[in-house]
């Protein structure tokens, strides 16, 4: 057996600068993803991968890394106009979690309180004939339309504004803040379509113009300063758009869902 | 001529996979998990025993009892006889100085009639559905559900469906219908997703698998309120049943509430959880009280 003799590595005998004691608490703290601020420091998803594909379910965890008081929180604080910017004070970092669900329970809440309002309306018009065992009046096809309108209002507008001003080049907000702002701001209609069971018109536009102008106030109120950045004065003008786009969406869900009215001797109405 | 237990072993070639048995001779067979259906093996552990796989019933020739000639072997109909269960080391043998045997890993399933092999399913089906309705029953041997299978959330959904659009107006059964389905589906994986992505370490089919059987109490609801049309008897029966879903469901995803860390969801994040089964069970609760 023939040994072959390679050279020492010396720098070990050199002293301390070669082999050196080194903290890594701090680092761990620090290594979090830039764009999306703080979320590795909340620790909830321990081993964490650092970094993963676009496919991956882990890539998608970093934007579901939120506890409960802070989405609810998030939700309730769309309802109080301030003066801060929502996304400087709240969204750090933005989740999806709010938005998605915020948009689900729309969804649902739609259907549910408007096929309750209906069936009130139909009690009410005809106390008599309206008897427990009757099936409750509804129509379907209103669940299929609350998912098409919701989804694509709240999912797909944002993220074509984000598009369209990433093409301008305007904004320096990820496309997850924009859906996040977005999916928060509908938060309001889940109480107005609560209330709108109510079956009285006066009540019900009343609360469907409070839900338009609490949203439309906070959404305007938040996207508006990221308009403002744009050099071109014409920008701006998407301010307008979104609001004759919310203006829309509002008058959608009144006349869609919460348009049975109690009418005395007429079961058609 | 070649002996016939040559010829029925598997051949050692080069690239068989050789793994070191345990030292300990006094090992039972009996007691080593399968991965066999509970019920299945209390039914039939005759057969479990036999069916240990062809090297087994070829050192069945070496024993005194069979040693008449190789006619009365009944290696050819597949069930050997009475085979006592005695001979747990003839399954060792020594290769090359390491230790190997054949272990007998699950129930041979390639020469069993096909209504056995419907009827393990059924019954397996069965069970979970049993877990599903009765929770308490279910609290020892959680584990059952562990073992997931597709075809009883599919049936279940199906079923629902079909209750549902069975009083419904013409115009609206086909729709409901599709509803019923599309919002079961979609909803069981959305769950499923949303429970990893919140850091859950569950098997994601097991996820989908719990979810569908635990539509089972609304089917019940669905099925009463087929019949009953007080909205007074409805009402109650809808919500107990969706209760009774959640609580099912809650019990056996989310064990980290009350027992051990399983799902590894932090307290704080459970009703973030738990919020979107919730809403999907409410929902189909609601289409069965406006049915």
């Amino acid at each position: 057996m023939a040994y072959v003799s390679i050279e020492a590595d010396e720098r070990l005998e050199e002293g301390p600068e070669g082999l050196q004691f080194q903290s890594f608490l701090d680092s761990d703290n620090r290594s979090s993803e830039p764009g999306v601020g703080n979320v590795g420091s909340r620790g909830y998803i321990p081993d964490r991968p650092g970094k993963t594909s676009f496919w991956q379910v882990e890539h998608y965890q970093p934007y579901f890394d939120i506890d409960t008081l802070t989405v609810l929180r998030r939700c309730y604080s769309t309802l109080i106009p301030s003066k801060s910017s929502y996304l400087a004070t709240h969204l750090t970092p933005a989740d999806l979690y709010g938005p998605f669900w915020t948009l689900t329970t729309l969804i649902f809440s739609l259907f549910v309180f408007s096929s309750l309002a209906s069936s009130i309306s139909v009690y009410l018009s005809d106390p008599d004939a309206a008897s427990p065992t009757d099936p409750l009046e509804y129509n379907f096809g209103l669940l299929s339309i609350a998912v098409g309108l919701v989804y694509s209002y709240g999912l797909a507008v944002p993220i074509l504004l984000w598009l369209g001003l990433r093409y301008l080049g305007v904004g320096e907000w990820s496309v997850v803040e924009t859906v996040a702002l977005w999916g928060y701001g509908q938060f309001v209609w889940i109480p107005v379509s609560l209330l709108c069971v109510i079956p009285f018109s006066a009540a019900r536009w009343t609360f469907v113009g409070i839900g338009f102008a609490l949203s439309g106030f906070f959404l305007v109120f938040n996207i508006y300063p990221v308009l403002a950045t744009a050099d071109q004065k014409a920008v701006r003008l998407i301010a307008i758009l979104l609001v004759l786009l919310h203006a829309a969406i509002a008058l959608c869900f009144k006349v869609l869902f919460f348009s049975y009215y109690p009418t005395k001797g007429d079961k058609s109405g | 001529m070649q002996r016939p237990e040559d010829s029925l072993t598997t051949p050692l070639t080069s690239t068989s996979q050789f793994i070191q048995a345990d030292d300990d001779d006094d090992l039972d067979e009996e007691a080593i998990p399968g991965f066999a259906h509970p019920t299945i093996g209390s039914d039939t552990p005759q057969s479990a025993v036999f069916d240990k796989g062809k090297g087994r019933a070829t050192e069945q020739l070496a024993t005194p009892t069979s040693a008449a000639g190789p006619a009365r072997t009944p290696t050819l109909s597949g069930n050997i006889g009475s085979m006592p269960s005695g001979v747990p080391s003839s399954a060792r043998r020594t290769i090359g100085g390491v230790q190997v045997e054949n272990r007998f890993t699950g129930v041979d399933t390639l020469d069993e009639p096909i209504t056995t092999t419907i009827g393990r399913d059924l019954l397996s089906i069965y069970t979970k559905l049993v877990q599903v309705l009765y929770p308490p029953k279910g609290g020892a041997s959680r584990e059952v559900l562990r073992d997931w299978d597709l075809w009883g959330p599919f049936v279940l959904c199906l079923l629902l469906g079909i209750l549902l659009s069975l009083k419904a107006p013409a115009s609206q059964s086909l729709g409901i219908f599709t509803s019923v389905v599309a919002i079961i589906s979609l909803g069981s994986l959305v769950v499923t997703i949303q429970a990893k992505l919140l850091g859950g370490r569950v098997s994601f089919f097991q996820g989908l698998c719990v979810f569908g059987y635990c539509v089972a109490p609304l089917n019940v609801a669905a099925f009463v309120s087929t019949f009953v049309h007080l909205i007074y008897v409805r009402v109650p029966i809808a919500l107990a049943a969706w209760a009774w879903c959640v609580w099912g469901k809650i019990l056996r995803t989310f064990p980290a509430v009350n027992f051990l860390d399983g799902t590894r969801i932090e307290q704080q994040r459970i009703l973030l959880a738990v919020y979107p089964l919730l809403l999907f069970y409410f929902i189909l609760a609601w289409m069965i009280i406006i049915q």
